[in-house]
C-alpha cells in the first residue's frame, strides 16, 4: 500500500475504488469483448526502432514494402533491405513500435503465473527488454498531408488491439502537428482493419492511382513489376 | 490514495493517475502484478527509460545497432539534384520570344504559388502551411514562362517571369511515394505541360529506385493521369483516408 501512495503525483482525485472501473471509455469495454490487449510498451522515438529487428519484423508478418511484392515459391515475400529500410526510417515523419515481453510471443498460454515467472515479471518492460511484436510509421510533408504505410503486428498477437493502438498514436502526433489529411494505401485484407479505425474511402470522391507502366528497356525493379521509366522528349 | 476496503486487491493504480501523472511515476507500472488490467496501457516512465539508457551505453560495448534519427540536414547524395532546362521555347505573333523553363528544387514564392491555385480554382491554404509543404517535400517540380522582347539581350532584370505549373511529390525517399498539387495555369494547358511535369517527377523518383508511386486524382483527370500510365485501384489497393469522428 505504501508504494501506491508515492506514486501519484500529488493532485490525485478522491475517488472510491468502485468508481475508476466505471469510468472507463465505452471503446475499452467494446475492446473487453475481444481478447485483451496484453502488456505492451509503445515507443514513438526513432532512436528505438532497430532496422534489423524490424526486417525480421517483416518476414515474420509476411509484410513487402512492394505494393507489388515478389512472392518466393513457398509463398513467403522477399525480405527487405536493411539499408534502404535505414534510409526510409531515417525519412519519415512518425515512427511507432510496439515491444512485448519475450515470453508473451514465444509461450502464449495467457496466465501463467507459475511462482518462479515472478523475478521475470519484475524486469521493467523497456524497447531494450521486450520484443518487437508491432510497428507503424508515416510519411508526411509536415504541413499538409501525410501518408500512412507499413502497419503491421505479429500473427500470434493480432486481433487483440495492438495495430489500433499504433495506428491511433500515429493518428495523434500527426493532429497535433496540424495535419489532417491523413491517407493509408491498404490492400483488401487491410482495408477492415482501417475502416474500423475510422478510415474511410473516396473522401472528396478522388481515385487512387499507382504508377504501373511496365516496359521492355529502361525499366526499373519495383517488387514484382519493372516499371518503365518515361523516356526524355523535347515538347 | 485511500487504501482499497477490498482486501483482495493489493497494488491499484487508478487510470486517471497514470495518465495524469505518467511523467513523474518513479515506478514502472509494470508493477500490477498478474492483474487483469486488459484495457490499461502500461506505460513506462521517461526516467525510467532514461535510466535503461544510461546502462544500456554502459554495458554495451560493440552497438551494432544504428540509431535511426529524423534527417534534419539534406544529405546531397540522396535528394534529387536541382536542374533547370528550357522546355520549349516560341516565338509569339507580336515578336516577343516566350520561353517555358522546366526546373526541380528552386524556390517557390508562396505568394505566386497561392495566385495560381486561385486561378484554377482550388480553395486557399494558410501560406505558412504551403512554405512547409514545399521545403520538406521530396521533389517539387515548376514551370517558369520567361517573356522577352525580340531583339533584346537576355538579362534577369527585364523579363517577366511567371510561375505557370507545379507538382510536388512527398516521399520516404527508399519505397512509397506520392505525387500531391498538380497544376498547371488554365490558359497554357492543353500543350503537355502537365505531362511534361508528370514525367520527370517519375523520372527522378525511378531513378532512386522508389517503386510505389502513387496520386489521387479527381475524377476529371483519372484519364489524363491513365495516359501517363497511372491505373486506378490496382489489384484491389485502395486509398482510404481519416475521417474525424469529432
Amino acid at each position: 500500500m505504501a508504494f501506491v501512495g508515492s506514486i501519484h503525483g500529488g493532485s490525485l482525485p478522491s475517488k472510491p475504488q468502485t468508481l475508476i472501473f466505471n469510468n472507463q471509455k465505452p471503446s475499452i469495454h467494446h475492446r473487453q469483448r475481444r481478447r485483451p490487449t496484453p502488456p505492451i510498451f509503445i515507443s514513438t522515438s526513432f532512436s528505438d526502432v532497430n532496422p534489423i529487428h524490424l526486417r525480421d519484423l517483416c518476414t515474420t508478418c509476411n509484410h513487402s514494402f512492394h505494393r507489388f511484392p515478389n512472392i518466393l515459391p513457398d509463398g513467403r515475400v522477399e525480405p527487405v533491405d536493411v539499408d534502404k529500410l535505414r534510409v526510409a526510417l531515417s525519412h519519415s515523419s512518425v515512427v511507432v513500435s510496439v515491444f512485448a515481453r519475450p515470453e508473451l510471443v514465444t509461450s502464449l498460454p495467457e496466465n501463467s503465473t507459475t511462482g518462479g515467472d515472478w523475478y521475470r515479471r519484475m524486469i521493467p518492460l523497456t524497447p531494450i527488454s521486450g520484443e518487437l511484436v508491432g510497428f507503424g510509421r508515416a510519411v508526411s510533408d509536415n504541413a499538409l498531408t501525410a501518408s500512412i504505410y507499413d502497419v503491421m503486428v505479429i500473427p500470434p498477437l493480432q486481433g487483440r488491439g495492438i495495430g489500433r493502438m499504433i495506428l491511433q498514436r500515429i493518428i495523434r502526433l500527426l493532429t497535433s502537428k496540424g495535419i489532417y489529411d491523413i491517407a493509408a494505401l491498404c490492400s483488401d485484407q487491410e482495408m477492415s482493419f482501417f475502416k474500423a479505425c475510422g478510415f474511410g474511402d473516396d473522401v472528396l470522391g478522388s481515385t487512387t492511382m499507382m504508377y504501373c507502366r511496365s516496359g521492355n528497356d529502361m525499366v526499373v525493379n519495383a517488387g514484382r513489376k519493372l516499371l518503365m521509366v518515361p523516356p526524355l522528349r523535347k515538347l | 490514495m485511500q487504501t482499497s476496503s477490498s482486501p483482495s486487491l493489493c497494488a491499484v493504480v487508478p487510470v486517471d493517475c497514470v495518465f495524469n501523472c505518467s511523467n513523474q511515476l518513479p515506478f514502472p507500472s509494470s508493477f500490477n502484478l498478474g492483474l487483469s488490467t486488459g484495457s490499461r496501457k502500461l506505460k513506462v516512465s521517461r526516467l525510467q527509460a532514461g535510466f535503461w539508457e544510461s546502462i544500456r551505453s554502459g554495458l554495451i560495448k560493440n552497438n551494432s545497432t544504428q540509431v535511426i534519427e529524423p534527417s534534419s540536414s539534406p544529405q546531397e547524395d540522396e535528394e534529387p539534384l536541382p536542374e533547370e532546362f528550357v522546355l520549349v521555347e516560341k516565338t509569339l505573333p507580336d515578336g516577343t520570344i516566350e520561353q517555358i523553363i522546366f526546373s526541380s528544387g528552386a524556390e517557390v514564392d508562396v505568394y505566386d504559388l497561392q495566385a495560381l491555385c486561385d486561378k484554377v480554382g482550388w480553395p486557399r491554404r494558410p501560406l505558412s502551411k504551403l512554405a512547409a509543404a514545399l521545403r520538406n517535400s521530396y521533389m517539387v517540380a515548376t514551370l517558369h514562362s520567361i517573356k522577352k522582347s525580340a531583339g533584346e539581350e537576355l538579362t534577369e532584370t527585364d523579363n517577366e517571369k511567371k510561375l505557370i505549373g507545379m507538382a510536388r511529390a512527398t516521399s520516404d525517399h527508399a519505397f512509397h511515394a506520392t505525387i500531391w498539387d498538380v497544376l498547371v495555369d488554365p490558359s497554357y494547358q492543353g500543350q503537355g505541360l502537365g505531362k511534361a511535369l508528370i514525367e520527370k517527377l517519375i523520372r527522378a523518383l525511378l531513378q532512386r529506385d522508389i517503386g510505389n508511386i502513387s496520386l489521387f486524382a479527381d475524377s476529371k483527370v483519372v484519364e489524363f493521369y491513365r495516359n501517363l500510365g497511372f491505373e486506378p485501384d490496382p489489384e484491389g489497393i485502395k486509398g482510404m483516408f481519416w475521417y474525424p469522428r469529432f
